[in-house]
């Protein structure tokens, strides 16, 4: 892959230029300690060390509140809403991106989420190497350190004011032209690349599973008995935070409503969670998953083992967003895992 | 088919609910083309006895609020409870933690003896409610949505889940990573997180969400710097007549 050097005095053109048909975001401080992709705005600083975006990337591709057809109960006909604005999310750190990517595999496969599907193409992702882990973050230790494709563009700054660009489409690199000559990198400047990121591989490493996280799906396949998802979920609010920050959660419910005149109405879908205690409710209002333990083990394995039973990769990036979001301190992989991991050091 | 009847009544409340009504305006207009309105004395003079739906709203303060109550259940095929003063008893049930004599005397001072009151409570303590739109306010869009709900002869929904939900959908910084207090945790959604979207934090009025985990929820308020003072008063501020309240 082609791989140019760019110079931060050269952002502010390019911004400029992008903004013109993309609704570009940026990672941008919301307060101390709190960052966030937010609309590019000229007087905007970049959070170029932020840890983690306070909100995941889905909410640009599965919005918390989306239209999916209208239709007119007089006539019965119905029409379907496509609403895919053109969109630039800069600054995707790479276990954002590997969750993206599996947002895509889940989506585009069997019967494809026609909405999902045009949102994401008409969004170009701009991969950023990060340079600092957030405290609940183990992203190096569940196999989304690195994102091989999935993106337009992949920043890594490499000095103060300099980046290597490396190129993941031909879409990027016409958006990378748009500030003028491209200039390829030289030797020395993907050298800088690769030691940004053996830094902060060496720092995320600091935290993370015990275990080599492919034994994950066999390891939850001997505890679903364990006491442990009875000891953490007592402490359950059954907010659904965990699904909600998740960057891998899909699940959506939908509903209905007419407009004042009774005629036209539309079908829309909100996001939706299994820790939720109506998830699982359905007619003649049985619930197949009453009880919190039942729904907090049901999420650990969704992400340990279903999903990778499916697709051959974990359900969980290690983003740590549910870990902190979590009031009640109980959602959080890692400890669950790593818990596990030693509940059953005698079988291993 | 004849046009559904409603009628509106407040028991101890500001009124506010049915303000909030009002406040749809234009649209107002088009939900009530499908009903014939027979008493609304916030926005129209007249009354009248024979009605199918009737919108309640504010608490039960008084030994006469239930036998006017009963009366209006009698006479309504649907009663809809409106509003956090109907549906969980709201900040009226403040006066429930204090002595009968201590909150009388507060509000009627010497000729307290002459109005006789008692622990407030909501209107499914008196009689059966088929439908509640809770919020202090309420929502209008959430009035709107379930009055069309109920005109189609649909179940009306109200969200059952906490308000943490929208506003994780809102986005927004918990008000718990901040190091402050919220009720979201325990509190039924439907009001979009309108109040921690503003900067504040939820105070409860939309009542518990079902199954709230009230246990969890003590243990996650009680935090080093946070009061336990502040946690009480808190969740009798509107709660006062749930399970929640300490």
């Amino acid at each position: 892959m082609t791989t140019y050097t760019v110079y931060k005095e050269q952002l502010p053109l390019l911004f400029e230029k992008w903004s013109e048909q993309y609704a570009l975001y940026v990672p941008a401080k919301l307060r101390e300690g709190f960052y966030d992709l937010v609309p590019w705005k000229k007087e905007i600083e970049i959070a170029w060390d932020f840890d983690v975006a306070y909100n995941s990337p889905k909410r640009f591709l599965l919005p918390p509140r989306e239209t999916l057809i209208t239709f007119n109960r007089k006539t019965c006909e119905a029409a379907p809403v496509f609403e895919a604005p053109a969109q630039i999310l800069f600054g995707v750190h790479p276990y954002d991106v590997k969750a993206v990517n599996q947002l895509d595999q889940l989506l585009e496969s069997g019967a494809p989420d026609q909405n999902y599907v045009r949102r994401r193409a008409a969004t170009v992702i701009m991969a950023y190497e990060p340079l600092t882990v957030s405290p609940s973050a183990f992203w190096a230790t569940v196999g989304a350190a690195t994102a091989s494709h999935g993106y337009d563009l992949y920043w890594t700054k490499i000095g103060p004011a300099s980046f290597t660009v490396e190129v993941g489409s031909a879409r990027g690199e016409e958006l990378l032209a748009m500030g003028g000559p491209l200039l390829p990198s030289t030797a020395g400047d993907k050298e800088g690349a690769r030691r940004a990121k053996a830094r902060i591989l060496f720092k995320a490493r600091r935290s993370g599973l015990r275990y080599n996280w492919e034994e994950t799906p066999r390891l939850l396949a001997k505890c679903w008995d364990s006491p442990l998802w009875r000891r953490y979920s007592q402490m359950c609010l059954a907010c659904g935070s965990c699904n909600l920050v998740c960057p891998t959660c899909y699940c959506f419910d939908i509903r209905e409503e007419s407009d004042d005149h009774l005629e036209q109405g539309i079908r829309y879908r909100e996001w939706d969670g299994c820790m939720l205690e109506s998830f699982a409710k359905v007619a003649g209002n049985h619930n197949f998953r009453p009880k919190a333990q039942d729904r907090y083990r049901h999420r650990y394995f969704r992400k340990g083992k279903y999903i990778y039973d499916k697709i051959g990769e974990l359900g969980c990036v290690g983003c740590g967003r549910c870990v902190r979001a979590c009031t009640a301190g109980i959602a959080n992989p890692l400890k669950v895992f790593n818990e596990l991991w030693e509940e059953t050091a005698h079988e291993h | 088919m004849a046009k559904p009847r409603i009628a509106f009544f407040d028991f101890a409340g500001c009124e506010g609910d049915q303000l909030q009504i009002a406040n749809l305006e234009e649209r107002l207009l088009d939900i009530l083309a499908h009903v014939e309105v027979v008493s609304f004395r916030e926005v129209a003079t007249g009354h009248s006895d024979d009605y199918d739906v009737a919108f309640v709203e504010g608490s039960i303060t008084r030994p006469e609020d239930e036998v006017r109550l009963k009366e209006i259940r009698k006479n309504a095929k649907v009663l809809v409870a409106l509003g956090a003063c109907a549906a969980i008893g709201g900040i009226n049930c403040l006066k429930n933690f204090l002595a009968e004599n201590v909150y009388r005397e507060e509000v009627y001072g010497a000729s307290a003896r002459w109005f006789p009151t008692y622990a407030a409570r909501p209107l499914k303590s008196v009689v059966k409610v088929d439908a509640e739109i809770p919020g202090c306010p309420i929502d209008p869009t959430e009035f709107a949505r379930i009055t069309k709900e109920l005109l189609q002869g649909r179940t009306p929904w109200i969200a059952d889940f906490p308000v943490c939900v929208e506003c994780k959908q809102a986005g927004n910084v918990c008000r718990y990573e901040m190091g402050r207090m919220c009720l979201g945790i325990i509190t039924r959604a439907g009001c979009k997180a309108a109040c921690i979207s503003q900067g504040a934090h939820c105070w409860g009025c939309r009542g518990l969400v079902p199954g709230a985990n009230l246990d969890a929820a003590r243990i996650v308020m009680d935090r080093p710097g946070t009061s336990r003072k502040a946690i009480q008063d808190l969740l009798r501020f509107f709660l006062g007549d749930t399970g929640a309240a300490l």
